[in-house]
């Protein structure tokens, strides 16, 4: 006989994991607060602009998995990359502002 | 509350250039934002109000010209770097945003009647203005130089006839000419614009065989912005062409005779001059001042966390007109600040979400074929004042590799900028 506590123990367990964010599968609702990442985005978008166009050296940052987002981010902060501009604008944001852009971002489709 | 009726008082007839949207609902009125001009600040600030606010606020954007030299990146066409339609831009998609554009000249704010003037004597009601008026010229501030002088001596720090005039003349200067430029005093717009200019003089006359030409910055300041940037860069491009001059050694500029091409200073005297670039002591723009916002200094102080004018809660001021703290006065801060104010009056008007005011800067400036240098920071309310949160600048000895990607950014930066501000 199957033990039912036991499976849905591990269901309920599974669900955790999932909400925590592995960032299969997960709501971007549940994440970050796309309207204060559209506010803080003021700030990127006369680099990086909002219909993911490229011109010089300014890479398009639309439709990125937040995760992506989040840990190219997490990058900067931590100097495992380069470029001065993006380390003084990703080191003035906190953890949920991150999630915040990460969602607002992430939401944009490119144009063509 | 104001109706359409209303609005337009004085003359009566309503110029074919200016086009007021009708209320959605005839006799509801919608509050109104004047935007008083057309540039990084105002062009930006009437975007966001009208394409953030659901077509709740009516936003009119007063501005004399038909189309918008940038002023930035004027100094790469001086260099031969971009041409002069790539800098001008115009208004047609920011009316597709539901801002009404109208070509007019705004004279002055009428704070009690909560009217803007315009020149031709009609009247504008407001629920809240936004004032972005650049900056005015101190035409006394240069001994023997004035107004009637700036075709002889032109200062192109306004952009359009001057940009296109000053072009002229450089790339007049001969072989074994001599270019003088007399820098401003703080604050004036654009820190390291005097420096990336000089930059592009010699640009040109080295790209053009004229080496045995000279060029002297008599400077009133001890230091300038990225200045161990720039002699670094001129002094490995451009060697023996750049002489600057601080303050202790030229002991001041003492005349100039436009007539003549002469610049007299306590150290020498440069006579028969081939180009003579006066670049005077700044203000905010008339208009600002005329309407009681400037103090002492003739710049606008502001409230750090909203760019009000801390001298009247229904009026806002961005850019060079205003005393902006840590930052700097560039096209990127004017910008950056237009978005808090945008923030600030859809928050008052409709209610609209606001968040902590934040800005930032980047100036880029261009010494030589791919090798570009920059500065700037992320800001904050904060001390009472916009306060740097964290800054940075470019190094010296930098590989050629990182200044032509440095180089790249700008480009990228001008046309995201550009497209923020007029798409």
């Amino acid at each position: 006989m199957r033990d039912g506590k036991k499976i849905a123990t591990a269901f309920a367990a599974l669900l955790a994991f999932l909400a925590l964010g592995t960032g299969i599968g997960v709501s971007s609702t549940f994440r970050g607060d796309r309207a204060l990442g559209e506010y803080l985005a003021a700030e990127c978008v006369t680099c990086h602009q909002k219909s993911g166009k490229v011109v010089g050296g300014v890479p398009a940052i639309v439709g990125w998995p937040e995760d992506q987002f989040i840990a190219v981010m997490h990058a900067y902060q931590k100097g495992e990359r380069e470029n001065p501009i993006m380390r003084t604008m990703a080191g003035q944001f906190k953890e949920d502002e991150l999630l915040a852009l990460a969602a607002y971002f992430g939401s944009l489709k490119a144009q063509r | 509350m104001t109706t359409r009726r209303d609005i337009l008082i004085g003359t009566g007839a309503i110029a074919a250039a200016s086009t007021l949207p009708a209320p959605t609902v005839l006799g509801q009125a919608k509050p109104r934002v004047v935007v008083i001009g057309g540039g990084a600040g105002g062009a930006t600030a009437a975007k966001y109000i009208a394409k953030d606010s659901e077509k709740k606020i009516a936003v009119t954007l007063i501005e004399e010209n038909p189309n918008y030299q940038t002023c930035f990146h004027s100094n790469l066409f001086l260099g031969g770097f971009r041409d002069y339609k790539s800098i001008l831009h115009d208004y047609a998609k920011l009316q597709g945003h539901g801002v009404d554009v109208a070509r007019a000249r705004a004279q002055v704010i009428d704070r009690d009647k909560k009217q803007v003037v315009l020149a031709d004597g009609r009247r504008i009601a407001y629920d809240r203005v936004v004032v972005s008026p650049g900056i005015d010229l101190k035409y006394d501030s240069v001994p023997g130089w004035g107004k009637e002088h700036e075709e002889r001596m032109p200062h192109a720090w306004k952009p359009g006839a001057q940009t296109r005039l000053l072009k002229r003349r450089l790339d007049a200067v001969p072989n074994g000419g001599v270019i003088v430029m007399i820098a401003p005093p703080n604050p004036f717009r654009c820190p390291p614009g005097p420096y990336e200019r000089i930059s592009m003089f010699a640009h040109v006359l080295k790209r053009t065989g004229k080496t045995k030409s000279k060029i002297f910055i008599i400077d009133p300041k001890e230091t300038f912005s990225k200045q161990a940037l720039f002699q670094e860069g001129w002094d490995k491009h451009y060697k023996g062409m750049i002489e600057w001059l601080g303050p202790k050694v030229h002991d001041g500029v003492k005349s100039v005779d436009p007539k003549t091409g002469t610049v007299v200073t306590g150290f020498e005297t440069y006579k028969n001059c081939a180009l003579v670039n006066v670049i005077p002591a700044q203000m905010a723009g008339a208009i600002a001042r005329d309407s009681g916002l400037a103090n002492q200094t003739g710049y606008c102080p502001i409230l750090p966390e909203s760019m009000k004018s801390t001298l009247d809660a229904n009026i806002f001021v961005l850019g060079d007109a205003t005393i902006a703290g840590d930052m700097p006065k560039s096209a990127f801060s004017a910008n950056s600040q237009a978005k808090v104010a945008a923030m600030t009056i859809r928050g008052e008007l409709i209610g609209a979400r606001t968040f902590p005011a934040r800005y930032a800067n980047t100036c880029w400036s261009l010494i030589e074929t791919d090798d570009t240098v920059k500065v700037g920071g992320a800001y904050e309310a904060k001390d009472g004042k916009i306060t740097a949160s964290s800054t940075f600048i470019s190094k010296t000895g930098e590989t050629a590799d990182l200044r032509k990607q440095t180089q790249a950014e700008n480009m990228g930066w001008y046309a995201g900028i550009v497209e923020d501000m007029f798409g």
